[in-house]
């Protein structure tokens, strides 16, 4: 079997992140904008490095990550690639999930992309999640992995 | 997966009506399962409101009113409780506000397990747990029946299901493993769950106040004739005596394991029936248990430095479904690791791990692979970090310039660690099964059948990347988050690359 081609989910997901990194920084921001000032050793510090992270955090990580995930299907099932400073590649047959989920929240809704989420019998990754995929794309790749996948036990 | 039973073919049991009720006792048994799980809360509460001077709500009625309101429930639980034996299988109907009705076919029932405790015994009933193949978690906890009412459960469901599979009577039993009293003594002796015992109790003292210092006290122990009489002895005899303590610490510790072992582990039988296994022990808390084969998802096998002592080892199994099994259903089990033997000698596990894996081809000794080759260096780096993070605090507060042998003595240590650790730390691929080995003081074996394995990953961490190493880690049905599966780090990393495909490729195909 030649080794799985793996291939990037919809770039989509980068906005998503970015909006998703945004809103909590705006949210933890303005709780330090609004403690700080009462301990005088945080003030300048606390408040800036907040926004330098969170910048940091909503511009450029996602985009990293984007380049980090990975997914890739063939006959035996699925293998998901991601992380930036710990990197992990799952391998998933099709014949070990037991159920699935396509998800979507509603930034994701905006972009139209969806999550698919895929739970096994396992006892650490019993859900592993693929986020990014076009909505109409989970749902086709959920199908396709029950196609075959059914009927086994655990 | 065969998740939820199956509609009913007959037409009849739509409206089949379960009639049968739990034991006229079974609140009791309700009642201290609830009050054994909040017992430690309770004595909490018990305290803070008769040593407060502000009593908190209802003062010190609190207890018991908590305690008679679990006992209502109870009642109302067993008052609602129904079971029944209709034409397809067992019917379970609980509650009465919002009721619930189960239904297990009889053909999809495994087991039917008892536990019972002391009270249990003397009252005649048991705890019965109906298993079936879809999870480990027991489809159905019946507490509690009389035996007679159990024999018939187990006599109905078992008839059904022979009638079903056309098989013969019950075949025999055959004995793999029984544990006498030495052996149970050894199984004290090298578990050492006393100390749990002896910290547990000091824990409850110390939160009850016994340890805060009364000046009297120590003023009135230090005058005393005895105290007199012990700062006359000489130095050496102090330390004699002070060594004795110790000593009689440490021996009382070991009785109160032995006893713990005994107790537990009484008359531990080990047999095999038409292919599956089945467990029994307990003094007061007799277990029954059976172990299916086809359920069994990995083999542990322990090997502490006092079981090498000994020549023993421990054997314990992995069961689908089980990691679930602390959640809900009143199933408070105290069987949660599933022992194929607490203890057995050493050259006996090879043929109860076959037996245990009946798929596997064990005869062979596997191909035993060694970590990647900078292994050695990376955990003696990493150990002695730790080491010295951990130690140099301490050693500087308690010996100040001294701090600095503490400091080097690590160096040797995490070399030996390092070079004992991946000595003795192998793994192996066989056809059938994913093998691996690790430690040096503790030895722990695992065994894998390919055909069980979930999903497979490879994780690399900077550090990894760095010297080319990767780890995998193997996912298993049926064990906890913590112990689950195999981890093997330090591989390298085309090794873990091939490793993973591999496994990937054969939990595709099989089962």
């Amino acid at each position: 079997m030649a080794p799985l081609q793996l291939s990037h989910v919809d770039s989509a997901i980068i906005g998503v992140w970015r909006w998703q990194a945004a809103i909590a920084t705006l949210i933890v921001a303005v709780a330090t904008f609004a403690i700080s000032p009462s301990l005088p050793f945080l003030w300048p510090f606390a408040p800036a490095l907040v926004v330098i992270g969170g910048i940091f955090l909503s511009w450029w990580w996602p985009s990293v990550s984007y380049r980090h995930l990975r997914y890739g299907v063939d006959e035996t099932g699925i293998a998901i690639e991601s992380g930036v400073i710990w990197r992990s590649r799952i391998a998933l047959p099709r014949v070990r999930i037991q159920h699935t989920d396509v998800s979507q929240g509603p930034l994701e809704r905006r972009y139209g992309i969806g999550t698919l989420k895929m739970y096994t019998a396992g006892s650490r990754h019993t859900k592993i999640e693929l986020p990014g995929l076009q909505h109409e794309e989970a749902i086709a790749l959920r199908d396709a992995l029950l196609a075959e996948g059914a009927g086994s036990g655990v | 997966m065969p998740c939820l039973p199956k509609v009913p073919a007959v037409a009849s049991e739509g409206d089949f009506q379960p009639t049968l009720r739990l034991h006229a006792l079974s609140w009791l048994f309700g009642l201290s399962g609830a009050i054994k799980q909040m017992v430690l809360p309770l004595i909490a509460l018990l305290f803070f409101n008769v040593r407060d001077e502000t009593p908190g709500p209802f003062g010190p009625w609190i207890v018991p009113i908590i305690v008679v309101l679990v006992a209502v429930r109870a009642v109302w639980i067993q008052l609602t409780f129904r079971y029944g034996f209709s034409p397809t299988g067992l019917v379970i109907r609980e509650g009465m506000i919002f009721r619930n009705t189960r239904h297990i076919e009889y053909a999809r029932i495994e087991n039917v397990d008892t536990e019972r405790s002391l009270l249990h015994r003397l009252l005649g009933v048991a705890e019965v747990r109906v298993q079936t193949s879809t999870g480990g978690k027991p489809e159905a906890l019946i507490s509690v029946l009389d035996l007679a009412a159990v024999q018939r459960m187990r006599e109905r469901i078992f008839a059904a299901a022979r009638s079903v599979e056309q098989t013969a009577a019950t075949p025999a039993e055959d004995t793999l493993l029984h544990l006498d009293m030495g052996e149970l003594v050894r199984h004290g002796l090298i578990d050492n769950r006393g100390m749990i015992l002896v910290a547990a109790a000091f824990g409850v003292l110390h939160e009850a106040g016994v340890f805060v210092i009364n000046q009297q006290l120590v003023d009135r122990l230090l005058h005393s004739p005895s105290a007199a009489g012990l700062a006359a002895l000489g130095l050496m005899m102090q330390i004699g005596l002070g060594v004795l303590t110790i000593l009689a610490a440490i021996i009382a510790v070991r009785v109160l394991s032995v006893i713990q072992a005994i107790l537990t582990f009484y008359d531990f039988r080990l047999t095999r029936v038409a292919g599956d296994l089945r467990a029994r022990y307990g003094l007061f808390t007799r277990v029954a248990l059976t172990l299916r084969t086809r359920r069994i998802q990995a083999v542990h096998q322990n090997e502490s430095l006092l079981h090498r002592w000994f020549d023993r080892v421990s054997l314990s199994v992995d069961l689908a479904g089980d990691s679930g099994g602390s959640e809900g259903n009143g199933d408070n089990s105290r069987s949660k690791t599933r022992w194929l033997a607490p203890v057995c000698p050493a050259s006996a596990a090879p043929k109860l791990i076959a037996t245990a894996l009946p798929a596997l081809d064990l005869s062979t000794e596997p191909n035993w692979q060694p970590l990647a080759s900078g292994a050695r260096g990376r955990v003696f780096r990493k150990t002695l970090l730790w080491l010295i993070v951990i130690l140099t605090a301490p050693a500087i507060w308690y010996l100040r310039e001294g701090a600095i042998v503490i400091v080097l003595g690590c160096i040797p240590l995490a070399w030996m660690h390092a070079h004992l650790y991946v000595k003795n730390t192998r793994w192996a691929l066989a056809r059938d099964a994913v093998m691996f080995r690790r430690g040096w003081l503790n030895r722990q074996l695992t065994i894998v059948p390919r055909d069980r394995v979930q999903t497979s990953s490879i994780e690399s961490s900077p550090f990894d990347r760095r010297s080319r190493m990767a780890s995998i880690y193997v996912d298993t049905a049926g064990a906890s988050p913590l112990s689950a599966g195999i981890r093997i780090r330090y591989l390298a990393a085309d090794v873990a690359e091939r490793l993973a495909a591999a496994l990937y490729r054969t939990a595709g195909v099989t089962n």
